[in-house]
């Protein structure tokens, strides 16, 4: 520690702070304006300037400086002032002042210090800007006439988001910010370059000519869209979310956001919406009202009673899914299940068997101080971006190292030493064996308190790193340095993420990333942990719920399967559109056809829902009271922004409406009553609503006790065929949600396949080509897009569309052979 | 990002050569100067697909390589001519007429500041001081150096170097 003075003021800090800091700590606050809290130091704006006793002289930049002791500061006086007031007057020779046409008045650092310094006239006169605005994209508009050159944008891209879009360009006068070639801004869309921009020169195109700041009540929430549960703040006006605001304070994101939570909430406002609920009489759905469809949902449930099947997505808040367990008691069925079943059954009893929990060991911040991280399966780009900024961080300021075991190169394959083990579909778990093996192999696996060590070496007598490099391509050495990396990381990382359209091998691939968390000691170790990452934003808080199949109940795929064959009566299916998003459309379609009484819950006329009998509006994140579970076991509170459109409810209102008229007497007095309720039983019982404060609640502390029991796992199979189909998640969109939303849409709108270069060009394809897909007895007519990610053979096609039909073609499998024909 | 948005719409360059050069520079530090100056040398300028090639290749940003592109003098992205000529509007050169002189090349070849014919045969620059202010006004055309030049001078050295290859 050091102790300093500052404006008369002592001042005890860590030796790794800065002068600003040390400030900041102290409750005095200097201007800055390129300085960032999350960004390294930069200092090239000056506005920060200080003066220091001990380095008379000259003014000091207080945001780079380090404190040192016995450091006199003083943080403001007439020399200071006009030094700073200069800055500001040379900012403003160039700057185009349109402050009463510009967005960001109100908010804007360069209009406030201006204002404070009281720069009413320049004693410099020069040319003002006249760059031309770029416009092309949807999302956000860039003008440059107004940028100060505090290189936050071109540092945010880089540092945090690795993708790079920035850079300064020219030099003297003509400098400025451009991306490659000065064109349009064609990238993620995160959005993370608008937050920084402490002025107008960057802005949300969504949120133009919408309100002023000072217009907006702004509300903290959780993003409904991924596991990662980043707190959104949504920009209120006249009961519309506008937009959404920047708020690093709240929650574990550091305000860090991807498209779909900064961008994708346009859904909400979405004209499409269900306003009512609907009927359907004489086979056409008619608008009725709330009365007449509860009572018919309650008379076909209870004609269905233990033949009623309830479906429901990870979307939905504990205390909704509580109250869902209750709806289902109450009729007296035991067949309940979320997210299509597979896909979070086998992770979940892969890691039960192995480390004993289902959930996440450790939380995201510990991430960041990881020495080595292994990614598995998933670029988490495409299904966690903010997780995947942190992994960002952990590779590029703490040099860790980074491991992907994937079917593709990603995001993740270009961070600095950054090791990708590609490898066929299917095959990713030899790839893990070969890393257990390894460790077992040159003496370097923890067996202190390892059960089944003996069985496991068995079962990886095949695994040798010459059989598995043979096997999948990837080079023994590459195996070697993996095992050895994570073996030797004092902290380290295992990402593991799940959901709808990753369902192949999850049992055995949890297992295996399981038995390597073991091996390698990162298994019950503090500062290390397996991160399992469910790809909806409450999939953890329905593992937590059990919101399973009861005593003798069905998994959602059973019970699919039971109403195609008449014996499931009636289904429920609530928040999720299985018709597009479940592996296998012809059986979904069974299943509709085949249940009597089909009650669908959404905000939107889904596929699924416009087959229904009866369909209840429901509420988006926006608009609910409650909390969510994100993938690092944290309850975070949702806060309502607006009110709902029409009649529509949120899921809580609409299940305690159904079990009164089921008949249910308990009436809960609100969210927190529901809570409390909910808790006996289950991981949240020593946690009171009132704790969720603004980190929210880690239930199981930073690190979660685990069991250490390897399970031995067989290795997997591809399929061999000149060309194979794999599926997931595009980094634009999340579930079929997204699709609904003008944000991620602006930047994909349609489904599409992907080729690898070599593979395009065997075929002769360029992006935008309409090709056939083949494969399971059926065709997709698909535009294809080419790019450098995908290995020869392989090809890739988001799941999100409804209008691509692709679970037609997918079954769950981990990849499906395909022949292309243009 | 997409294919697309890299496409661009330059003529299609072998980019065998690029590849040979980076060949060199993959898993080096501090390789993108060089093998950008090679890059440039092997192709008379820096094809816009061999920007994104490097980038790809060395791993860095494309916008970061065009931020190097732009900031140094040296590097051009369009094509240059055959012959580059360097109209001096030094303090010496404009008293004594460099505007007259620029102009003039403006009028026969159709070229002004950083740009080139397009027979490829000629760039025009026009240039801080190159240190012959005695001979002022000067211009240079490659190699060579003309000075104390007047409108018919200047037609006579354009007419030479047109008759050349
Ligand atoms: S939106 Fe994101 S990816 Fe695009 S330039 Fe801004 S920070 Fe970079
Ligand atoms: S665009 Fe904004 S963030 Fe980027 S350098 Fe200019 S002022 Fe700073
Ligand atoms: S979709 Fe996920 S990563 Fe993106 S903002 Fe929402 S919670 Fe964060
Ligand atoms: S804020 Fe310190 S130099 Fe810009
Ligand atoms: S000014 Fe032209 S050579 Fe010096």
């Amino acid at each position: 520690m050091v102790t300093l003075t500052i404006d008369g003021k002592q001042v005890t800090v860590a030796r790794t702070a800065t002068i600003y800091d040390a400030a900041k700590e102290a409750g005095i606050n200097i201007p800055v304006l390129c300085y960032a809290k999350k960004l390294l130091p930069y200092g090239a704006c000056r506005v920060c300037l200080v003066e220091v006793e001990q380095m008379k002289g000259r003014l000091i930049p207080s945001c780079t400086t380090p404190v040192t002791d016995g450091m006199v500061v003083t943080t403001d006086s007439e020399e200071i002032r006009k030094v700073r007031k200069t800055v500001l007057e040379f900012l403003l020779v160039n700057h185009v002042v349109e402050c009463p046409v510009c967005d960001k008045g109100g908010e804007c650092d360069l209009q406030d210090l201006t204002y404070e310094y009281e720069v009413v006239a320049n004693r410099f006169q020069g040319e003002k800007f006249d760059l031309p605005t770029d416009e092309v994209n949807p999302l956000i508009e860039r003008n440059m006439n107004r940028c100060v050159l505090c290189g936050k944008c071109v540092r945010v891209c880089d540092e945090i988001v690795g993708y790079g879009s920035y850079s300064f360009i020219n030099r003297g006068f003509e400098t400025k910010i451009a991306t490659a070639f000065d064109r349009g801004l064609d990238c993620e869309f995160c959005g993370q370059c608008v937050s920084m921009c402490p002025v107008g020169a960057i802005l949300p195109r969504p949120f133009k000519f919408k309100a002023r700041p000072w217009q907006l009540k702004e509300v903290d929430t959780v993003c409904g869209y991924c596991g990662n549960g980043c707190t959104v703040t949504l920009g209120v006006k006249a009961n519309k979310v506008e937009t959404i605001r920047f708020n690093d304070k709240t929650g574990v994101n550091d305000g860090n956001l991807c498209i779909r939570g900064r961008f994708g909430y346009s859904y909400v406002n979405s004209t499409e919406r269900l306003t009512t609920p609907l009927i359907r009489k004489d086979g056409q759905l008619v608008k009725a009202g709330w009365d007449e469809a509860l009572a018919a949902v309650s008379k076909g449930f209870k004609a269905a009673g233990k033949n009623l099947g309830i479906i429901t997505g990870a979307r939905l808040t504990n205390e909704e899914f509580y109250l869902l367990k209750k709806v289902a008691a109450t009729v007296g069925t035991t067949n309940l299940d979320h997210s299509g079943g597979e896909c979070y059954k086998g992770v979940t009893e892969g890691l039960k068997q192995t480390l004993g929990v289902t959930a996440s060991t450790a939380t995201f911040p510990q991430v960041e101080k990881a020495d080595a991280i292994l990614a598995i399966r998933s670029d988490f780009y495409e299904t966690h971006p903010v997780f995947g900024m942190v992994v960002n961080q952990a590779v590029k300021r703490n040099h860790a190292k980074l491991s992907i075991v994937a079917d593709k190169r990603g995001k993740f394959g270009k961070l600095p030493d950054a090791r990708s083990l590609v490898t066929k579909p299917g095959l990713e778990l030899n790839v893990l064996n070969g890393i257990a093996r390894v460790l077992l192999d040159e003496g370097l696996a923890v067996t202190d308190g390892v059960a089944g060590l003996d069985e496991l070496k068995k079962a990886l007598a095949g695994f040798a790193p010459e059989q598995v490099a043979a096997a999948t391509g990837v080079t023994v050495d590459a195996l070697q340095q993996t095992a050895r990396e994570l073996a030797a990381a004092k902290n380290s990382a295992i990402l593991l993420a799940y959901g709808l359209p990753y369902t192949a091998y999850s049992k055995e691939l949890a297992t295996a990333a399981a038995n390597i968390a073991i091996l390698t000691g990162n298994a019950g170790r503090e500062g290390s942990g397996l991160y399992l990452c469910g790809e909806k934003a409450n999939s953890q808080g329905a593992i937590d719920l059990a919101v399973l199949p009861g005593n003798q109940g069905l998994g959602a795929q059973a019970m699919l399967a039971a109403a195609a064959a008449g014996q499931v009566r009636s289904l429920y299916i609530v928040n999720e559109d299985p018709l597009v998003s479940y592996p296998d459309q012809g059986k979904v379609e069974a299943a509709l056809a085949g249940a009597e009484f089909v009650v669908v819950q959404d905000l939107f006329l889904t596929e699924t829902a416009k087959q229904a009998d009866v369909v209840l509006p429901a509420a988006s994140f926006a608009e609910k009271d409650g909390t969510f579970t994100n993938a690092e076991r944290r309850l975070q509170r949702l806060h309502p922004g607006i009110t709902s459109p029409g009649s529509a409810k949120t899921d809580q209102a609409i299940f305690q409406a159904l079990l009164v008229s089921l008949g249910d007497k308990v009436v809960y007095t609100g969210t927190e009553a529901i809570f409390d309720a909910l808790k006996a039983g289950t991981p949240y019982a020593g946690i009171g609503y009132a704790d969720i404060g603004l980190q929210g609640a880690v239930w199981g502390g930073d690190h979660l006790t685990v069991s250490k029991q390897l399970v031995p796992v067989g290795g997997g199979a591809t399929v061999d065929a000149p060309f194979q189909l794999v599926t997931g998640s595009a980094l634009y969109h999340s579930g079929t949600m997204s699709t609904h939303a003008s944000g991620p849409n602006a930047v994909i709108s349609a489904p599409y396949v992907e080729f690898g270069r070599e593979d395009a060009a065997a075929l002769q394809l360029v992006d935008g080509d309409m090709v056939q897909v083949k494969g399971s007895g059926c065709e997709l007519q698909l535009q294809a897009r080419v790019d450098n990610r995908l290995p020869q053979g392989v090809l890739f096609a988001p799941y999100h569309f409804a209008s691509a039909g692709l679970n037609r073609l997918y079954k769950g499998e981990a990849s499906v052979a395909v022949e292309i024909s243009k | 990002m997409t294919e697309a948005a890299e496409q661009v719409t330059e003529p299609d360059i072998d980019l065998t050569g690029a590849n040979a050069i980076l060949d060199k520079y993959v898993d080096m530090h501090g390789a993108l100067m060089p093998a950008l100056q090679e890059i440039q040398e092997f192709y008379g300028y820096i094809p816009e697909s061999t920007v994104h090639l490097t980038a790809e290749r060395l791993n860095v940003y494309t916008s970061q390589i065009y931020g190097v592109l732009t900031f140094y003098a040296q590097f051009h992205l369009q094509p240059r001519g055959k012959y580059i000529v360097r109209v001096c509007m030094g303090t010496a050169c404009h008293v004594k007429g460099a505007g007259r002189i620029a102009d003039t090349i403006k009028d026969r070849l159709g070229v002004g500041h950083a740009e080139t014919t397009d027979d490829l045969k000629f760039t025009a620059e026009y240039v801080a001081c190159i240190g012959a202010c005695g001979m002022a006004p000067v211009i240079m055309v490659n190699d060579g150096t003309y000075g104390s030049l007047t409108v018919q001078k200047v037609d006579e050295v354009i007419e030479k170097y047109q008759a050349m290859e």
